[in-house]
């Protein structure tokens, strides 16, 4: 159990390596014995508990490069491996042009835990339950990955093969994030259920379309703690796509992402409630992420409007 | 296991201990500096009663390692009041406001509490109630409710404001 009073760390090899590099060496070398340290806000707690059993900690607190946040050339905003969820949450550039990804970060409880926890580190413990995670897969994030066979780009859904995983292989570490820019007529929502604020998620939803012409042009539902993994409702995606947005259509969208669930019966939710939740959780998103949009389509190039290409700054 | 002598700068001083890679800076700072005001409560970074502040960020000290915080600068609520030029035995504006308001009851999420709002305040010096309760998320109490916690960091607020000339 997790709650159980404190009993001290077992004992584990420190390593604090200043290069990507000599960093992916030291877990290529201990394979399965070693565990990357971030923030640490979930990986100390785990190895208290013993859920995580490992022998060789490498921190990536002092790798030169992985604490950044910038905008890049396209309009798309990037940041590092070793950035936090404070920092992130703080990023004007960010709250302005990607606000369902602010919402996913703001809702956060603990100011502590996003001081010191980092949203690679988040997407990298690979529970389904991540609000993060969801929020960045919507806005067609990319995973920057590092390892003995060079460096890869993998997009956010794909970077979860199955429960707990991630696609990192032997000695790979995540450096940083790219999320594209956002185009006209683009809105996101975020929204998720939980029990309390602090607790983590029973369902979380974020919707993303493009609207153009009245139609949808593209639209991206992912979904959270209601299968093994985090995934896209591509179906619902599909029903979409080159249709109007209307209320029947999202009513239809969304009970095609419910049944698109696989969720579990657990102490917050039973597995019914989730897949009833999601699709009233999916149809408000999308009305939320269509108005949204409307707005973007709108306001575009205007002083409100949201960031992009075709925006000076 | 490698035992090591580091050093760290815990309240404006130098202090050298041996640590081990599994001690946790809570750990650090009640085992071997004796600075017993960081209070470890639930131990996996639900609570915030063990909060200090590293390099002027919150840092729960359960769940951060004392190796990972050597050279760097830390601050426990026993140095709170001297860090703003206080003499012995006075406090700094923030543990007065909680004495004031009634903020504390048994006292134990008190040195989280106060050393959550001064991160708060150092980084927004106006907040309003809400942002106050939002910045105080990750704090629990089970006494006192919280409502006297915000008043008297909203107090606090504006004694640090007036005391700055803003």
């Amino acid at each position: 159990m997790s709650h159980m009073s404190a009993s001290k760390l077992p004992p584990f090899e420190y390593y604090e390596p200043a290069t990507v590099e000599q960093a992916s060496k030291l877990l290529d070398n201990h394979g399965d014995e070693a565990r990357v340290l971030a923030g640490g806000i979930d990986l100390i707690p785990r190895m208290r508990a013993g859920t995580v059993k490992v022998t060789q900690v490498v921190s990536l607190q002092r790798v030169n490069g992985l604490d950044y946040m910038r905008r890049s050339t396209a309009g798309g905003i990037d940041f590092g491996a070793m950035t936090t969820l404070h920092a992130l949450e703080r990023w004007e550039d960010l709250r302005v042009g990607f606000g369902a990804l602010y919402d996913a970060i703001h809702q956060i409880t603990s100011v502590q835990a996003k001081c010191m926890g980092t949203a690679v580190g988040n997407l990298c413990v690979a529970t389904p339950a991540s609000d993060v995670a969801p929020a960045l897969a919507a806005y067609d994030a990319g995973i920057l990955v590092a390892g003995p066979k060079g460096e890869r780009r993998v997009p956010l859904p794909e970077f979860y093969p199955a429960y707990g995983c991630t696609a990192l292989g032997p000695g790979e570490i995540v450096t940083g994030v790219e999320v594209p820019a956002i185009p006209k007529g683009h809105g996101a929502a975020f929204l998720n259920l939980v029990r309390t604020h602090a607790d983590i998620a029973k369902v979380t939803v974020t919707a993303a379309v493009v609207i153009a012409d009245g139609l949808c042009k593209q639209a991206r539902i992912a979904l959270g703690a209601v299968a093994p993994t985090m995934f896209s409702a591509e179906m619902a995606e599909a029903l979409l796509e080159g249709e109007e947005m209307t209320h029947e259509l999202i009513r239809a969208a969304a009970a095609a992402a419910a049944r698109e669930t696989r969720p579990i019966d657990d102490l917050r939710s039973t597995a019914e409630y989730r897949r009833a939740t999601t699709e009233v959780l999916v149809a408000r998103a999308l009305h939320k992420a269509a108005g949204r949009a409307r707005v973007s389509a709108a306001n575009w190039g205007a002083d409100r409007g949201p960031s992009g290409e075709g925006v000076t700054r | 296991m490698k035992k090591q002598v580091l050093t760290f700068k815990v309240n404006g001083l130098s202090h050298d201990a041996i640590v081990t890679p599994n001690m946790t800076l809570s750990e650090l700072l009640r085992e071997e500096l004796g600075l017993t005001g960081a209070k470890e409560s639930c131990g996996v970074g639900e609570c915030g009663a063990c909060t200090v502040l590293v390099e002027g960020k919150p840092v729960l000290s359960c769940s951060a390692l004392a190796i990972a915080a050597r050279d760097k600068e830390i601050l426990t609520i026993e140095g709170l009041a001297a860090s703003v030029g206080k003499k012995p035995g006075e406090l700094h504006p923030i543990q007065q406001a909680f004495v004031d308001y009634g903020a504390i009851q048994c006292g134990f999420c008190s040195p989280g509490m106060i050393l959550m709002a001064k991160a708060l305040l150092d980084e927004n010096p106006g907040p309003t109630r809400e942002e106050v309760q939002e910045g105080l998320g990750g704090n629990l109490c089970r006494c006192t409710g919280y409502v006297k916690i915000v008043d008297a960091v909203l107090a606090a607020a504006d004694v640090l404001r007036k005391e700055a000339g803003t």
